[in-house]
């Protein structure tokens, strides 16, 4: 999910970093500072999910909670996440500091884009059906994030095709694992602080 | 039949001195040239080993080696093991570099301090210096992991209390 330092092509690190610019002004721009605690919360949830390995089958990788982080935060995932990252790369030696723009693109853009598909029906929706759109949204989320993955990859190597292959099928069984924690958590939030799901934005 | 028997000894005898004959000849030769064969080395070669943060090894991935003689061209490209590992034979003393990705967007870079005393040292069974290899850990491990995770908690935290106590201050003023 973090894409290594020494990776990307230089025109590929500057679009990660004007995107990333975008949408960090963007979220800054529209959050609530009277809410900047959740924010917090959500962003340090996503430090160290990174840290829980996951074993699927005969490798493992490590949790994400695009979704969760997307659905609550709307436009402010970008801040948060990129936030996130600069400290993982700093402390944790995940990503890079070059890189850090694409990896927030990678991350923020699909919390965001699950965002807009799905936040307002989960708020306006019942128990139930909020928690299928919980798990479709954690599904999308991580299959859009190695769309981003594989987006990178290709437009360095030109062999886009190829890479998507691979990195879709890493992801697929992360995507299942993260729908459903994010089926669970939307399920918990309606039932005990449906106003955590109302966003941060003003 | 005496007339036909003429004809192709002529013709043996331009064979002869023709230069594509003789370029046949050189063929035969370079094909000759061609055998092959294998003996063991008294080079010692370095070996690594390469893993994820996840604790999963980086089997079978592309590997390259970067000589200290020339930095943009590989010296030397293959293929992890099963292990993870990767062995190749320095020839110069300097910082070796050998690169490992994989198609997902994760590369480790490895660097080889290799001393003439260790070129020197002859074949693998003979003592010889080590070459000086820095280590690097996937992710920090174990309460040095929960320091730094925590120090990243805190980091977060504090910068929101910051963002929160700016505001204050500002409609207070």
């Amino acid at each position: 999910m973090h894409i290594s330092e020494g990776i990307l092509s230089t025109q590929m690190l500057a679009a990660g970093w004007a995107v990333a610019g975008v949408g960090v002004a963007v979220g800054l721009k529209k959050l609530d500072t009277d809410k900047i605690a959740r924010v917090a919360f959500f962003s340090s949830a996503f430090f160290l999910a990174s840290l829980v390995n996951v074993r699927i089958g005969p490798s493992s990788t490590h949790l994400s909670l695009i979704a969760p982080l997307g659905l609550v935060l709307g436009w402010s995932a970008f801040p948060a996440v990129m936030i996130a990252l600069l400290l993982q790369a700093l402390l944790l030696q995940f990503g890079g500091l070059l890189v850090l723009g694409a990896n927030t693109v990678n991350i923020a853009l699909p919390a965001l884009i699950v965002y807009l598909l799905f936040g307002s029906h989960i708020r306006s929706s019942d128990g139930k059906v909020a928690s299928v759109l919980g798990f479709l949204s954690g599904f999308l989320a991580v299959v859009l994030c190695a769309v981003g993955v594989a987006f990178f990859l290709g437009m360095t190597d030109a062999n886009f095709m190829g890479i998507a292959g691979v990195i879709f099928a890493a992801h697929l069984p992360l995507a299942v694992v993260e729908g459903l924690i994010t089926m669970f958590l939307v399920a918990f939030l309606k039932r005990i602080s449906p106003d955590i799901l109302m966003g941060v934005e003003r | 039949m005496a007339r036909l028997l003429k004809i192709t000894a002529l013709l043996g005898l331009m064979a002869l001195i023709n230069p594509g004959f003789l370029r046949f000849s050189e063929f035969l030769g370079k094909a000759e040239a061609h055998g092959v064969g294998y003996q063991a080395s008294t080079l010692k070669p370095v070996s690594l080993e390469f893993f994820y943060s996840t604790g999963d090894l980086m089997s079978y991935l592309e590997a390259q080696v970067f000589s200290p003689a020339d930095e943009k061209i590989a010296y030397q490209s293959g293929r992890t093991d099963e292990a993870g590992r990767f062995a190749f034979t320095p020839n110069v003393p300097g910082k070796w570099r050998v690169v490992v990705k994989d198609d997902e967007g994760h590369r480790a870079e490895a660097e080889v301090d290799v001393t003439q005393e260790f070129l020197d040292g002859g074949s693998a069974s003979e003592p010889g210096s080590a070459p000086a290899v820095e280590a690097k850990k996937a992710m920090p491990e174990g309460l040095e992991l929960y320091i730094r995770a925590g120090l990243g908690v805190s980091l977060l935290f504090n910068i929101a209390a910051f963002v929160l106590l700016l505001k204050r201050q500002r409609k207070a003023a």
